[in-house]
């Protein structure tokens, strides 16, 4: 039962990640390859919280979304004036200098060492959310309410807005709306929201390290929002539940665990270039990519 | 010790030019974003320790064999998954993300051949020759020799050749070369068979000197890449210094910071590029925003 409890909290994780990158991989037409910077510096932030500041659980949470929402616009700000490819190289590069920040800061981060040790959150200074089914419990309850966010988002005017700029943007510039300043604020409310992530992950795992929040993981967040499809709701929830469940399967078929590692990696793989090839829009995504 | 430092980088910056030019003769003339050239770099050594270590071939057969090959897998990459999408006239990120794929793929399966540890070429020391207080090695001549006649060579054929010719035209303007009855996706065969000969060539002697690992690739195709952008999109020339400008940066790195560092100032030096000259040393001047 635990064990099926941790596999569904992690879900819930990636559930946050996905849907808040789908925001501006699906709806904005940015690929960014720095997801996994903004996971970082929530669970980073949220660390700092909870041992150093003794903050409970909302003020951790709201510290962790705001401070990870304003890096996230600052770098919004910077590679968003680029297009394309360029745009891409942008995040891919904050991506890398915020990792070795985090790696080789040792006086701040502990570098390689990590942070372990990390105590649970306590909900008003009254409950200790500990143990593994509060956690699916708290984690389930932040899924859920990213997900109604983000629904609304996507039909509210902002959302229709973006995916109007997606698909045309001069057609937009024309009616008279800031394109940059869309992108700017899709870019910032995505990487608060994949900062409840790494609140999650830190609060959960009680210790992180900065290789959770590599490259690699960047590359792994947007195969999960491409396996699953981009556009709606449930795309990524499908890429999440996906990129997560497959291994536990490959160790059920009976696949040894060190062939496992790089065979769900090749599977990832071929999904994604089949995808590319005859299905765009990924599993269960609406918008042709 | 700064001038031995500054051979180092030299040196290093000899093969990022070399790798950063077999990645624009793809990028410049097809806008491919090839990120799978990561695992050609990276496959041409474990071919060289098939034929060489494993089967006891002369080096040099090994080595001639291995870069067939690696042209050989190139060549599928093209011919499987590049061609049939820009048939279909996909977007650069479609592209992009089936290469994260094919990347995925590769890496994973060279993992599972051969394992994920660091393997070597060869047990004896590299010879060296000193000059008072200045230490080059023979595998560093190597790789300074091998990369400088490729490039000259490559320079002079772009210059002179019809082959180059026709390759500057690829660059300049793709539809109207197909008017021309030029074969593209025929010639697109040749860039991609040419572009592995350079990165399997680098993957090689740099693999000569420190061994290699299956993840090898990624760090020196973002270098690659950074030597391109810092150099301009193209022109041939740009990545060359580009690659020497990184070599020589990465040394003073290590001598002022610690080698930790090297991969942050880079990609520092990456972001200010593409906010402040986003076209590079050399590039012409064109609408990026």
């Amino acid at each position: 039962m635990n064990y099926l409890l941790h596999i569904l909290i992690m879900v819930n994780i990636y559930i946050i990640l996905t849907v808040s990158a789908n925001l501006i991989v699906g709806l904005a037409n940015l690929l960014s390859l720095g997801q996994a910077a903004f996971y970082g510096i929530g669970a980073y932030i949220t660390a700092w919280a909870l041992m150093t500041l003794g903050l409970t659980l909302f003020p951790a949470l709201l510290l962790s979304i705001l401070i990870t929402a304003s890096i996230g616009f600052i770098i919004g700000i910077i590679s968003l004036r680029l297009k394309d490819d360029y745009f891409i190289l942008a995040t891919l590069g904050f991506q890398i200098i915020i990792y070795t920040v985090l790696y080789n800061w040792i006086s701040v981060t502990r570098g390689p060492y990590g942070i372990p040790g990390i105590p649970s959150p306590k909900l008003f200074g009254l409950v200790e959310i500990d143990g593994i089914l509060p956690f699916f419990l708290l984690s389930s309850i932040l899924a859920i309410a990213v997900i109604v966010i983000f629904r609304n988002l996507i039909y509210s005017p902002f959302g229709r807005a973006l995916k109007a700029m997606r698909d045309d943007s001069i057609a937009l510039l024309s009616l008279g709306r800031n394109i940059t300043k869309l992108k700017t604020q899709a870019f910032t409310i995505a990487s608060g929201f994949s900062a409840v992530s790494g609140f999650l992950f830190a609060a959960y795992i009680t210790y992180i390290d900065p290789t959770s929040f590599n490259l690699d993981e960047a590359i792994f967040i947007i195969s999960a929002v491409m396996i699953g499809g981009t556009g709606n709701i449930k795309g990524p929830l499908i890429g999440a539940a996906f990129v997560v469940i497959l291994p536990e399967m490959l160790r059920f078929v009976g696949m040894p665990d060190n062939i496992a590692a790089n065979m769900r990696m090749i599977i990832y793989g071929l999904i994604l270039i089949v995808l590319m090839m005859f299905r765009r829009q990924g599993l269960a995504g609406d918008y042709k990519f | 010790m700064l001038l031995q430092l500054l051979i180092n980088g030299i040196v290093n910056g000899a093969i990022y030019a070399l790798v950063a030019l077999g990645f624009a003769i793809v990028y410049n003339t097809t806008r491919i974003f090839h990120i799978a050239y990561a695992v050609i770099y990276m496959v041409a050594p474990y071919f060289v320790y098939t034929f060489f270590d494993k089967l006891g071939f002369n080096i040099w057969i090994s080595a001639i064999l291995a870069i067939i090959l690696t042209i050989v897998v190139s060549l599928v990459m093209e011919l499987i998954v590049y061609k049939p999408l820009s048939k279909k006239n996909s977007s650069g990120n479609v592209i992009m993300i089936s290469s994260i794929g094919l990347m995925i793929i590769a890496i994973n399966l060279v993992a599972l051949f051969y394992g994920n540890d660091t393997k070597i070429l060869h047990r004896d020391i590299s010879d060296s020759i000193r000059f008072g207080q200045l230490i080059i090695t023979y595998s560093q001549l190597l790789q300074f020799g091998g990369s400088l006649l490729l490039i000259t060579g490559f320079i002079f054929f772009l210059k002179f050749s019809k082959f180059g010719i026709k390759t500057r035209a690829m660059r300049d303007d793709e539809p109207l070369c197909r008017v021309f009855a030029l074969d593209t996706f025929r010639f697109r065969n040749y860039l991609f068979a040419l572009s592995a000969v350079f990165a399997g060539t680098g993957g090689i002697l740099v693999a000569w000197d420190v061994g290699m690992d299956p993840y090898v690739g990624m760090p020196m195709l973002l270098n690659a890449i950074v030597a391109l952008i810092i150099g301009g999109v193209g022109k041939f020339h740009a990545p060359i210094v580009g690659g020497f400008i990184i070599g020589i940066l990465q040394s003073v790195v290590i001598w002022k910071f610690s080698a930790n560092w090297m991969e942050g100032v880079t990609f520092t030096l990456l972001i200010l590029f593409l906010v402040f000259r986003p076209q590079g040393l050399f590039g012409e001047k064109q609408r990026l925003v």
